[in-house]
């Protein structure tokens, strides 16, 4: 098998790939078809075979969760189990895609991964991004209104928390801001020449803090410094002083450096302290730094690096592993997996006016999201081939928003008009919320730990939130079934939005006999086994 | 010397990464017939099973004591303040008249008079200390505590990894625990209301036949689901729920009334002395690391009432604490460490108080690899500035690895990126180490 594998990897290096690379794909072609094309030849190059398609069960419960956050409910999972329209999966990703709980909960996303120390700050940022997403605003406008905020307007002033919460460092600043919008982790730069890759020297750090470095806060509203240049001592010679620099190398003239005349710094102090005392934005300098650094980054080739590193998080986000891995290492010595693919992305998300939402629907209508989780032979084949679905854990709200979901009586959401059933889903996620603050944040290699095990074994939280048996729960309803096998056969549909297995019915039925008498007390530890073990807790 | 263990399973007391590395490199014969005993005898394996018996105990002085007042006195300088110093059991060391009890114990003990951390923020500062570097943009350093619990931990232990004790409110939010990018796995179990772990007692609503007996049934749909399917992150799932019920039994350590009333009186009435008892009790079962944060050090006005009264209660606990691991045979695997954000400013402000200062301060190892009755590093007669031997939070945190037989240099990956646990070039104190 190895030596297969080797052989298939030499040819490739020679002929086929080249013919491949050639050919490419139009620019034209939907989404999902280059993906699948680009996917499958790496699949067939590396001689593996993928696992088939996720069924219909799994395919509605990945497509809930990823795109809206939340488990199915029994009867959405029902009306597309049953469904025979050819056409079913692109309704259903069209309509969770614009249903507002798609906002919410990418809204959700888009926060940690510009706030990922978890610091919330007040909520204005996810005010703005849940706006902006409503609206389907182009990435790229996104992020000049985070860079160059406008807090004279109410409705764009939360994109300003983004500068805001790291006013104080300009070092953090600028790592934050090369990560977050770029993928590039400069601050290995800092102090040195990056020990490993050679993309990335002490320059291409001080020349973006450079171009961030005159942003201040003038009594609550930030402020621009139109002069003042970053001086760092290199690791060999004498000190310099940064250029303003992008990570491509491209370089910007500052025609005003130079500090300006003791009458102009007069000037510019009272026009600073007249804003402060009006409460209004001070005026922007002659010349913005911050500016610059968001006309240089979106122009020509210097757009790959903002345009590759969304569409990697994008993927990273519903395939669960990146194109690039880790997410803040897009450089020369960190090859993607699949470079031609990225760059077919990237090239299509820039030219069709970064529209988060289509960039979305191509990677979920794609066959390489659709597959199974389950490789039953040997060799399963590495992430990064995508030939197998990874396991995704949940996120914190996704799994308690998931919890009550499946603790409440799935009757109760019959017969609910779409507007009426959103607003029941928007009430379920804002009461999960404090649950969910009791969860740790996902990342790469996520790795639970005992603290989760105990609070969902003895937290008395999981006992009145998910385990109770009132009306409208979905143990309420249990408790009116005198049969137990139908009794964990539903729970397992509540719970799993799936038929029992034999082994499953088996084990349920038996464990409710051994206590006859207080089948309810039986019924809730059913629960409780159900949303603890894996099943639930990952998107699979 | 004979050494208690909590459940007396030698299993327990090995590092099993470490164990079968090491019965690895002694060859396919010891790994197929492997008994305790002849375990044992490998010197490999012995040298690992001394490696997992490492545990530390930290004594967090949260807000930052005064090293005038403690390790680094200055008696008749003018920022010396009113205490004298005294003479301890190493010839020429002398610390604060406030630590008589300490006076006659230095020789188990090494101070670092020499610290330059150069940050006097709470919060920042804290994570440097606790941590041993500053944070990257978009990468978390695991704290001291994640580390040992990372390297010290079994898999299946029966204890859990890493406790802290911040029961005072002043501070915590600076320092809470943080197992950075080694992630939740190896995040501190938080006591902050009290002395009993949160979600460690089973709830009247469930017998323990069925709290039991729910696992097995979550076992056996977690066993059906990962059928076919592999993912480091649903490991650490299943083995989080499988310590669940040992955690639960050790619930008892953290109950204080299980300690003779001889021993309890000896540590003292006060619930810092009542937290190091409790810690001494869990590193005793296992656990690799403890910190007990002790808060109200921060001391910008009144700082000699303050460390009059703080002073003392540190020295009494800390000598105990010492005496009784001695006594127990558990020094040369337990580690007390006195950490604070810093130290205090030699210059006495108008408050009577001295502000933060972390351009010379001291603190304290006690234990395992570190040599015993030795000082470290010399200020000037005013305390301003280190004038000698001067260390860093960086090889601090490299001499403390090595003290617990941990390499410095060895590598974490993040991704393929490798993350050496002590920021290169960073080199342990080799004085004290060896």
């Amino acid at each position: 098998m190895r030596l297969r594998l080797l052989l298939t990897a030499a040819a490739c290096t020679l002929a086929p790939c080249v013919i491949r690379a050639a050919e490419g794909p139009a620019a034209s072609e939907p989404i999902e078809k280059v993906i699948d094309q680009l996917v499958d030849a790496a699949i067939a190059d590396a001689g593996v075979t993928s696992a088939g398609r996720a069924d219909d069960a799994t395919l509605i419960r990945r497509l809930t969760l990823d795109l809206v956050g939340r488990i199915p409910t029994t009867g959405e999972v029902d009306a597309y189990v049953k469904s025979t329209d050819a056409d079913k999966r692109a309704k259903l990703v069209d309509r969770l895609i614009a249903s507002p709980g798609f906002v919410r909960h990418q809204a959700a996303l888009f926060e940690v991964m510009l706030n990922p120390d978890g610091n919330g700050r007040g909520g204005a940022l996810r005010e703005y991004l849940t706006a902006a997403l409503k609206e389907n605003k182009p990435w790229d406008k996104m992020f000049t209104e985070m860079l160059l905020p406008d807090e004279g307007n109410a409705k764009l002033k939360g994109a300003a928390d983004f500068l805001r919460g790291r006013l104080s460092d300009a070092d953090k600043l600028t790592s934050d801001v090369s990560v977050a919008f770029f993928g590039v982790n400069v601050s290995c730069a800092q102090c040195h020449n990056h020990p490993h890759v050679k993309d990335w020297t002490q320059d291409h750090f001080y020349g973006m803090k450079a171009f961030l470095s005159r942003t201040f806060d003038n009594g609550g509203f930030l402020g621009e410094r139109g002069y003042g240049v970053i001086k760092y001592k290199p690791t060999r010679g004498p000190e310099r002083t940064a250029k303003m620099m992008f990570l491509t190398g491209a370089t910007v003239e500052d025609a005003n450096a130079k500090d300006p005349a003791p009458e102009e710094m007069k000037k510019e102090k009272e026009a600073l302290e007249k804003a402060k005392a009006a409460k209004t934005p001070p005026p922007a300098p002659k010349f913005s730094a911050r500016a610059k650094l968001v006309e240089v980054a979106l122009k020509g080739e210097n757009a790959e690096f903002f345009s590759r590193s969304i569409v990697n998080r994008m993927w990273h986000r519903f395939l669960g592993t990146g194109l690039v891995s880790p997410l803040d290492q897009m450089h020369a010595e960190n090859a993607p997996s699949h470079p031609e693919l990225l760059a077919w992305l990237a090239r299509d998300t820039a030219t069709n006016g970064y529209n988060l939402k289509r960039l979305v629907r191509g990677i979920v209508m794609s066959t390489a999201y659709s597959r199974s989780s389950r490789y039953e032979s040997e060799n399963r084949p590495g992430a990064k081939l995508f030939a197998v679905a990874k396991l995704k854990p949940m996120t914190p709200l996704q799994l308690s928003t998931s919890l009550k979901i499946a603790a409440t009586d799935p009757a109760s959401f019959n017969g609910l008009k779409p507007e009426e059933f959103e607003k029941r889903m928007e009430q379920i996620e804002s009461s999960a919320r404090g649950f969910a603050g009791l969860i740790a944040q996902p990342t790469d290699n996520f790795q639970i730990g005992v603290g989760e095990a105990l609070l969902f074994s003895n937290g008395d939280r999981v006992l009145r939130e998910v385990l109770t048996d009132g009306g409208g729960t979905a143990l309420g309803r249990v408790k009116a079934l005198t049969d137990p096998k139908e009794a964990a056969g539903f729970l397992i549909r509540t719970a799993y939005g799936r038929t029992a297995t034999e082994t499953e019915t088996e084990a349920l039925v038996a464990y409710v006999e051994k206590r006859k008498g207080r089948e309810a007390d039986a019924y809730k530890q059913i629960l409780w086994a159900l949303v603890t073990a894996p099943e639930f807790r990952f998107s699979y | 010397m004979a050494r208690k263990t909590f459940c007396g399973s030698l299993a327990h007391a090995m590092d099993r990464r470490a164990f079968l590395g090491g019965a690895a490199a002694a060859g396919a014969t010891l790994a197929a017939d492997m008994t305790a005993l002849n375990a044992l005898a490998a010197p490999d394996v012995n040298k690992s099973l001394k490696k997992a018996q490492k545990r530390v105990i930290l004594l967090w002085l949260a807000g930052g004591a005064s090293q005038l007042e403690t390790w680094d006195p200055k008696p008749g300088a003018p920022t010396g303040g009113p205490f004298r110093s005294i003479q301890t059991d190493v010839p020429g060391l002398r610390i604060s008249e406030l630590m008589p009890k300490m006076a006659t114990r230095m020789k188990t003990t090494c101070v670092i008079r020499g610290l330059n951390t150069k940050n006097g923020d709470h919060g920042s500062a804290a994570e440097t200390i606790m941590r041993g570097r500053r944070d990257e943009a978009a990468l978390r350093y695991p704290d001291l505590g994640a580390v040992v619990a990372r390297e010290m931990g079994l898999p299946d232990s029966k204890v859990p990894d890493y406790v802290t004790f911040y029961t005072q409110t002043e501070g915590r939010g600076m320092a809470p625990g943080n197992a950075g990018f080694l992630g939740a796995r190896y995040a501190p179990m938080e006591l902050t209301t009290n002395n009993y772990p949160e979600h460690i007692k089973r709830l009247d609503g469930i017998t323990d036949r069925d709290h039991i007996e729910r696992g097995q049934l979550r076992d056996l749909l977690g066993k059906q689901f990962a059928q076919g399917r592999s993912s480091e992150t649903m490991n650490s799932q299943t083995e989080a729920y499988q310590r669940v019920r040992g955690i639960m039994a050790s619930e008892k350590l953290f109950d204080v009334s299980q300690e003779p009333q001889k021993v309890r009186d000896r540590y003292g009435p006060t619930q810092f002395a009542e937290q190091v008892l409790i810690a001494r009790r869990l590193v005793e079962a296992g656990v690799p690391f403890v910190r007990v944060g002790r808060a109200w050090w921060d001391s910008h006005g009144q700082n000699f009432e303050t460390h009059q009264e703080m002073v003392p209660e540190l020295d009494h606990v800390m000598a105990t604490l010492i005496d009784d691991l001695f006594e127990r045979g558990m020094l040369d695997d337990v580690m007390v460490l006195t950490l604070s954000e810093f130290g205090r400013t030699p210059a006495i402000n108008a408050s009577l108080g001295r502000d933060h200062f972390a351009s010379a301060w001291s603190s304290t190892i006690t234990g395992c690899g570190i040599k015993r009755g030795s000082v470290y590093g010399k200020t000037d007669p005013k305390g301003n500035t280190v004038t000698a031997e001067e260390v860093d939070a960086g090889s601090l945190f490299a001499t403390i690895y090595s003290a617990l037989g941990l390499d410095p240099n060895k590598n974490y990956y993040v991704g393929s990126r490798p993350i050496p646990l002590v920021n290169p070039g960073v080199e342990p104190i080799k004085a004290l180490v060896g």
